[in-house]
């Protein structure tokens, strides 16, 4: 970190810094012990393994995150006892079975199985296949054993496995009939997850339209879209305008209730009549008005419901009648297919295409499936706001106490004592900041607040909980360190002899600090400021305590509540008090409280390209703030 | 205001908006700064803030003392007080409930629970279960209950109750009305429920009786006047149509010592209904274990009261597992069960004293268990009232005797209120009460970071567990096994990271030309600041699996990778010197980089070879102990210690003789010789390795058990390796600094001198960067003592305290990380992790303020220098 760097430039210029490898004859007679030649070689491995695992580690989050959403080739198996399979195909991997699992195995596996095994030295071959239709057969992946394959559709050959395994064509082609596998579509559901199936028929209130699954499959790509617009339609109903009127009722409910308590507080403090009077005509107003809220609620409850009955019967007429390798016929609703594409049809392009979507779909759209499908958004929402706030108060407190021990404090003791209590706190670990947090802004402040401003809501806190403004809180005072460092440093980097000059042409104290060392150390403080955001976003220890979480219902920022409902808008529209998600998090509870982790596992990945990417674009735009910096100041050093 | 000047200008006075913006920054500056630092100081001192009240003492109110009109009968069996401390009821020897309003002595009621005389009585720890036997051989159990109903506001009340203050109570009738805090009137009866007595078929009056509940059944145990002592089985099943309940018993006649001149005088069943402890006055307690009801035994026999002193008073603790014994003398101990190797008991299992909680004093005449913790409170002959806990073995208040107005200071009972808010003692003419806040009497300095013996363990040991689904859970609060797992995270991770980043810095400072050194530095820095959730993600899903695949080739790797890269020094040596220097700069890394993969490759190969020669084919079976001796894992651990002594026996003895000889060699004949020797340091270094680990293994010695043990896939070599990664950009950035800023003339001076480059790093660069390095390694330990992420996901997060490398471990950070969010604010389990926070503020306080001073000295010499 920069804040440890001891001064440079103390190398005298007329001494030329030789470089490196200094070409020098070595006399007969020198040891060759004394050039530690094996130590060299040593401290040389340490590097090179440093930075082999650097590069291997973030080559292997890029091929994994990049690789997650390109739509792979659906292969058909068929297994010898004639199951048949279908779905995207993994990683190959080999194993020693149990002797109990071979004995199990009818004679003709067996044989098969014997065969691979001498031949791999007592072990077996094994893919891992993708084979969807969680509801139909409980299961999203199964591993598949070579020796088990009776035949497989072209499209293994694509396939890691079939490049391993180099499969005999003529044993192992499947019969091909062209409409067999062709229209195989990967379909992505809003539950149940993917589904592997053929196209039968597209039918419309339950009457085939069409056949052909090639003119299903046509005619499904022609009513998919309105279809969706009806379900994104029926959300917005679900969640706008219900939630409006959820809102109203709240509000009502809440306002009734403060009223209530106050008149109760009142009679209980035995106060004056003419206070009672009136705070008796405002409960009454208040129950009143309540009353009204939940008439009117109640009608526009039952219109949004009429509302979303319509879309749902319209939603219900559409369907796509598909059929799972294994023969099941499953009627797929329209409106409940994300996204559905013939993988083996699609060329390049289309791959692409479908590339594209699911990366917007992961950038813009709320997770799905326990957030082991769909996009991130409101994690990158909360991380953005999140960082945006904490930057927001950890810039001015920094540079304003970097100003105060730099330019304003008498240098003394005390003042290094204090430096290095600051120096200090940038290494207190991060999850010490979030029990601080926790205790002190959540418990102690936040419960305070409730007390105050939210007694109405009580028991349930409000403020006296995890949220939004505490984890910025929290994370203002992690990062606070290192931009009071990372400022006292450029200050200090400001020559004296601008600030004597500035005052020998009469500026005042503030004249010259806002004039002449700010400007100056401004770039320094951008750099301090951009290392802060950088841990700030990717810091997730403390924000597990003050309020990160694993799914949140609503953003922190309303951005449905601007027209409509009973208060000012701003009160409906930040709620700071709301946890969030954040990227960080969403990886440990992605990775770790998943139930379906292999299945979350891509999502893992291409979030933590996504948390590393901002990470590192920070990193580099810090770095470049830096060289900017010195290469400013580098010829007036004196 | 102007005046003239030498120039001939005008001179104007500073303006006053430029001085009001003066004042004001300053104003703001001075205010923003000091508060800003003073709110970063905040964090320590609400730490301890929070911290503080752990160790607070017991807050015991004024004794509010009431008068009470004397029971007919002297005899008190017991009293209890009802949760929201407005009755005391006290069942006397007649089997008679006394209930008294606790504000004003006032007797409510007097009721029998009992239609016959009782001739035995027990009751459980929490005070509420009562046991009865009778004359006729009838056993009973009744439940002191309480009913509460809240009375509406609308309701026609009398005035006296409409008067009533919040936290007033009135009686009114047998029952008592009180308004709470929260300004609701509340009233309460007693309403006590009593089993039809049972007939157990014994004929002559019960002297002792005990029951427990298990299941379906229900346990009796009864000791008669005939002398004999009797396990029943009862079943009771319901006739549904009647309604009527039927049950039936299955009789056992236990066993025990007869002919001793005293008959036994307390009975008691543990909570399972499994061990029966049956004691006399002088200090005999006899065990019978009870787990086969149809083979019961006698497991134990011993003298639990030490000397000539008389047992007086014995009794369970929460959960009915712990038994108090009060003595004569004062002493008073805690014992339980515990299962040891060599018990030698018929079950297997020992009565133990595991504290002796008073020494000596008053003899002890009650016991007074909370029904919801190990507090414990007693009364004395004396009429002394002590408060203990018994799993921190405090003492946290004691309650001199209050004589009434006769001067009787004599204790009839001793009753912990069921919240643990009051005490309420019961003399022989007055109540009185003693509100009470144990605060958090589980945690004291020795409870907390010593070992503590707890109820089932075998010996005192360090243990977290925090948390459990049962009620009666003895809270185990140790920090030493967080502590412990913090340290050992940090020396795995120190020990792969710290060697790996100072060696780098050195290579890249003194080795490394200008132009390939910006990037790579850069690069490595970059890394200090990726987030740790994305390597504790890929430690725990992609590295810890993958290495469980393959461990004994990452095994293998830790000898190959070293012995290529040596083998590959010895093999550049042979280059002509010309030659060696023209390609010391990238071609030589290149060289590196090869050696390192055919090292990693090598040990492909090795690795199973390895397995089969040292680790009995199967490294994680011979890890957990099954197959293969200790001799292979001997000569693997050892064989690297054993090339570096045979090294240096090689070079204290072969190379020193030859050093005159050596003048006269060329540079290409000393690279040959070079090379034979490596060839015979590997020899005589595996041959060493292999004879001592013969001998360490025919002396018994295994190697597993220490640093090597069962293997388990997220442990401390995964989190080694990986926060070894993440603390290897901080300590390589800052010791490369170090290094770097050592005055160039020093280099110079050096190699002037005719030093080597290396003589020149070893001798003169690193020595004078010396305090840089150290503050570096400092710093990077600081990191990896509070590093949450990777050690929350990397480690199997179980509090267990052994070296083993292949185990897992919980971290003070992880724990918090896991624990707070769930600890209910203020209680114990929240404080202790609030000092938990602070333990790991201190850790990294000291080790930054030791870097920062060593760096500050550091400073100063370069400045020297």
């Amino acid at each position: 970190m920069s804040n440890a760097l001891p001064p440079t430039g103390t190398k005298d210029p007329l001494i030329a810094a030789p470089s490196a490898p200094r070409a020098r004859r070595s006399r007969r007679g020198t040891s060759l012990f004394a050039h530690g030649e094996p130590m060299i070689w040593f401290t040389g491995g340490s590097l090179v393994l440093a930075l082999l695992m650097i590069i291997g580690l973030l080559g292997w989050v890029l091929a994994q995150g990049m690789g997650t959403f390109w739509p792979e080739r659906v292969p058909q198996l068929e297994l010898l006892g004639g199951e048949r399979l279908m779905g995207e195909l993994g990683d190959v991997e080999r194993y020693t079975p149990e002797a109990s699992m071979l004995d199990a195995l009818s004679p003709e596996l067996r044989a098969r199985a014997d065969l691979e095994l001498a031949a791999l030295d007592g072990q077996l071959e094994r893919v891992l296949l993708r084979s969807g239709n969680f509801d139909i057969s409980n299961t999203h992946y199964r591993w598949v054993d070579r020796y088990a394959i009776a035949h497989a559709s072209r499209e293994l050959d694509d396939s890691e496995a079939g490049r391993q395994w180099e499969l005999d064509p003529a044993r192992f082609r499947m019969e091909a009939s062209a409409s067999d596998t062709d229209w195989s579509l990967v379909v992505e559901r809003l539950s149940w997850g993917r589904l592997y199936a053929k196209p039968v028929a597209f039918q419309v209130a339950g009457q085939a339209l069409s056949d052909d699954p090639a003119e299903a499959w046509e005619q499904f790509e022609a009513h998919h879209s309105e279809a969706r617009e009806r379900w994104q339609q029926r959300r917005d109903l679900e969640t706008h305008d219900i939630g409006d009127v959820n809102h109203a009722l709240e509000e009502a409910r809440l306002a009734a209730r403060a009223a209530q308590m106050d008149l109760d507080a009142a009679l209980a403090a035995s106060a004056g009549a003419p206070r009672l009077t009136k705070l008796r005509a405002a409960n009454e107003a208040a129950q009143a008005s309540l009353l009204d809220t939940e008439e009117l609620g109640e009608q526009r409850f039952a219109e949004l419901q009429s509302q979303i009955r319509e879309l749902d019967e319209q939603n219900a007429r559409q369907t796509l009648l598909v059929q799972t390798a294994d023969g099941t016929l499953v009627d797929l609703q329209l409106a409940d297919v994300v996204r559905a594409y013939p993988a083996n049809q699609l060329g390049l392009f289309g791959r692409l295409g479908v590339y594209a979507s699911r990366w917007r779909e992961f950038l813009f759209d709320d997770p799905r499936e326990a957030n082991s499908e769909g996009g991130v958004f409101p994690a990158i929402f909360g991380t953005v706001v999140m960082t945006l706030i904490m930057s927001l108060l950890v810039v001015p407190l920094g540079v304003l106490a970097a100003l105060y021990l730099r330019e304003y404090a008498k240098q003394g003791p005390i003042v290094s004592a204090v430096r290095i209590a600051v120096n200090n706190l940038a290494g207190v670990p991060s999850i010490v900041f979030g029990v601080f947090g926790l205790g002190f802004f959540c418990y102690i402040v936040g419960v305070s607040i409730d007390e105050l401003f939210y007694s109405a809501k009580l028991p349930s806190p409000t403020f006296g909980t995890g949220g939004l403004l505490w984890a910025s809180f929290t994370l203002a005072l992690l990062t606070l360190p290192v931009v009071i460092v990372a400022t006292e440093e450029a200050l200090s980097a400001v020559p004296n002899s601008m600030r004597e000059g500035s005052y020998a042409c009469g500026a005042t104290k503030w004249q010259t600090i806002q004039r002449i060392v700010l400007p100056r150390a401004a770039p320094g403080i951008m750099t301090g400021m951009v290392l802060a955001i950088a841990r700030g976003a990717g810091e997730v220890a403390p924000l597990m305590l003050v309020g990160a979480v694993k799914l949140a219902p609503d953003l922190p920022i309303d951005v449905n509540n601007w027209s409509g409902s009973l208060g000012p808008i701003w009160t409906g529209a930040a709620h700071l008090e709301r946890s969030f998600m954040h990227l960080g998090f969403h990886i440990y509870d992605l990775g770790f409280q998943s139930q379906n982790s292999e299945a979350a596992k891509p999502m893992v990945y291409t979030t933590t390209l996504l948390l590393i990417g901002i990470v590192v674009t920070l990193n580099l735009l810090a770095v470049g703030v830096r060289s900017r910096l010195r290469r400013r100041f580098a010829g007036t050093h004196v | 205001m102007s005046e003239k000047t030498f120039t001939g200008r005008k001179r104007h006075g500073t303006r006053l908006s430029v001085r009001l913006a003066e004042w004001a920054s300053s104003a703001m500056i001075t205010v923003g700064g000091l508060g800003t630092i003073l709110a970063v100081a905040l964090i320590f001192v609400f730490l301890v803030w929070v911290v503080l009240p752990l160790f607070g003492a017991a807050e015991v109110g004024d004794a509010q003392q009431t008068a009470i009109a004397s029971a007919n009968d002297g005899a008190t069996w017991h009293a209890h007080v009802d949760p929201s401390r407005q009755m005391l009821v006290v069942i006397d020897a007649r089997g008679h409930a006394r209930v008294h309003h606790l504000a004003t002595g006032d007797l409510l009621e007097e009721r029998a629970l009992v239609t016959q005389a009782p001739t035995a009585f027990n009751v459980t720890p929490g005070g509420e279960q009562l046991v009865f036997g009778f004359g006729d051989g009838s056993v009973t159990t009744a439940e002191l209950a309480f009913d509460t109903t809240f009375l509406s506001a609308d309701a026609p009340l009398d005035d006296a109750i409409v008067a009533l203050q919040p936290g007033e109570s009135i009686a009114v009738g047998a029952s008592v009305v009180e308004r709470t805090r929260e300004g609701v009137l509340r009233q309460l009866r007693f309403e006590p429920w009593v089993e039809d007595p049972f007939d157990t078929g014994a004929g002559v009056p019960i002297r002792l009786a005990d029951r427990v509940d298990s299941g379906s059944r229900t346990v009796w145990v009864t000791f008669d006047d005939s002398e004999r002592l009797r396990h029943l089985e009862v079943r009771s099943s319901k006739n549904l149509l009647t309604g009527k309940i039927t049950r039936r018993a299955k009789e056992r006649a236990l066993s025990y010592a007869t002919g001793l001149r005293a008959a036994p005088t307390r009975l008691l069943l543990s909570g399972q209904g499994d061990n029966l402890y049956l004691g006399w006055a002088d200090g005999r307690l006899e065990r019978h274990d009870l787990s086969d009801a149809d083979d019961p035994r006698v497991a134990e026999v011993l003298d639990v009261a030490e000397g000539e002193a008389s047992v007086t008073a014995l009794g369970f603790l929460l959960g009915r597992s712990t038994l108090l014994v009060g003595d004569s003398d004062g002493r008073l101990s805690a014992w339980f069960r515990i299962k040891p190797d060599d018990a030698g008991t018929p079950d297997g299992a020992l009565l133990v004293e595991a504290h002796t909680l008073l020494e000596s004093g008053p003899a002890i005449t009650s016991l007074a268990p909370s029904p919801r913790t190990r507090l414990l409170a007693l009364g004395d002959a004396d009429g002394g009232v002590r408060l203990l806990h018994v799993t921190s073995q405090q003492e946290l208040a004691y309650l001199p005797p209050t004589p009434d107005s006769q001067g009787d200071a004599h204790l009839r009972a001793v009753v912990m209120a069921p919240k643990e808010d009051a005490l309420v003692l019961l003399g022989t003419r007055q109540i009185t009460q003693r509100l009470l806040d144990p605060k958090h009497p589980e945690a004291a300095l020795g409870s907390l970071f010593g070992t503590v013996w707890y109820e089932g363990y075998t010996d005192p040991q360090h243990v977290w567990q925090s948390s459990s689904g049962s009620d009666d859970f003895e809270e185990k609060l140790g920090l030493m096994p967080l502590i412990f797992g913090t340290l050992k995270a940090t020396f795995y991770s120190m020990l792969f990271g710290a060697p790996l980043a100072l060696l780098a810095a050195i290579f890249t400072s003194e080795f490394l030309s200008r132009r390939v050194r910006t990037p790579i530095k850069s690069a490595i820095e970059m890394m200090a600041s990726l987030p740790s959730v994305v390597l504790g993600f890929l430690a725990a899903l992609v590295i810890a699996p993958f290495v469980e695949n393959v461990l004994p080739i990452i095994l293998a790797s830790f000898l190959c990778v070293p012995m290529c890269l040596w083998l590959g020094a010895q093999l550049w040596q042979l280059l002509p010197a010309a030659s060696a220097v023209r390609l010391a700069g990238m071609p030589r890394l290149l060289g590196i980089t090869a050696a390192l993969l055919v090292g990693a490759s090598l040990s492909v190969l090795v690795g199973p070879a390895l397995e089969a020669l040292c680790f009995g084919g199967d490294l994680i079976l011979w890890l957990d102990g099954q197959g293969g001796g200790g001799a292979g894992g001997w000569f693997f651990l050892l064989l690297p210690l054993a090339l570096l002594a045979t090294a240096m026996i090689e070079g204290r003895t072969v190379q020193l003789r030859r050093r005159g000889a050596r003048r006269n060699a060329t540079r290409q004949g000393m690279a040959r010789l070079d090379l034979l020797r490596a060839a015979l340091i590997v020899v005589g270094g595996g041959v060493l390795a292999f004879l001592v680990s013969q001998a360490l293994s025919g002396v018994g010695l295994d190697p597993r058990g220490g640093v090597v043990d069962t293997y388990v896939q997220r442990n401390a070599l995964i989190v080694g390796f990986v926060m070894g990664f993440a603390v290897i950009p901080i300590i390589y950035t800052l010791a490369e600094d170090a290094l770097n800023s050592v005055p160039e003339h020093l280099r110079l001076a050096s190699l002037g001198a005719g030093a080597t480059q290396w003589q020149t790093a070893t001798r003169v660069i690193v020595p004078a960067a010396m305090s840089g390095l150290f503050s570096a390694l400092m710093i990077g330990l600081g990191r990896a003592v509070g590093e949450t992420m990777i050690v929350l996901m990397a480690t199997g997060n179980t509090a267990v305290m052994e070296w083993n490398v292949f185990n897992g471990f919980r971290t003070l950070s992880a724990n918090i990380a896991v624990e707070l969010p769930e600890a209910v604010r203020g209680s114990t389990h929240y404080r202790t992790l609030f000092l938990a926070a602070l333990v790991l503020f201190a850790m990294t306080f000291v080790l930054n303020t030791l870097a920062e001073v060593v760096r500050a000295r550091f400073r100063k010499r370069a400045v020297q220098l």
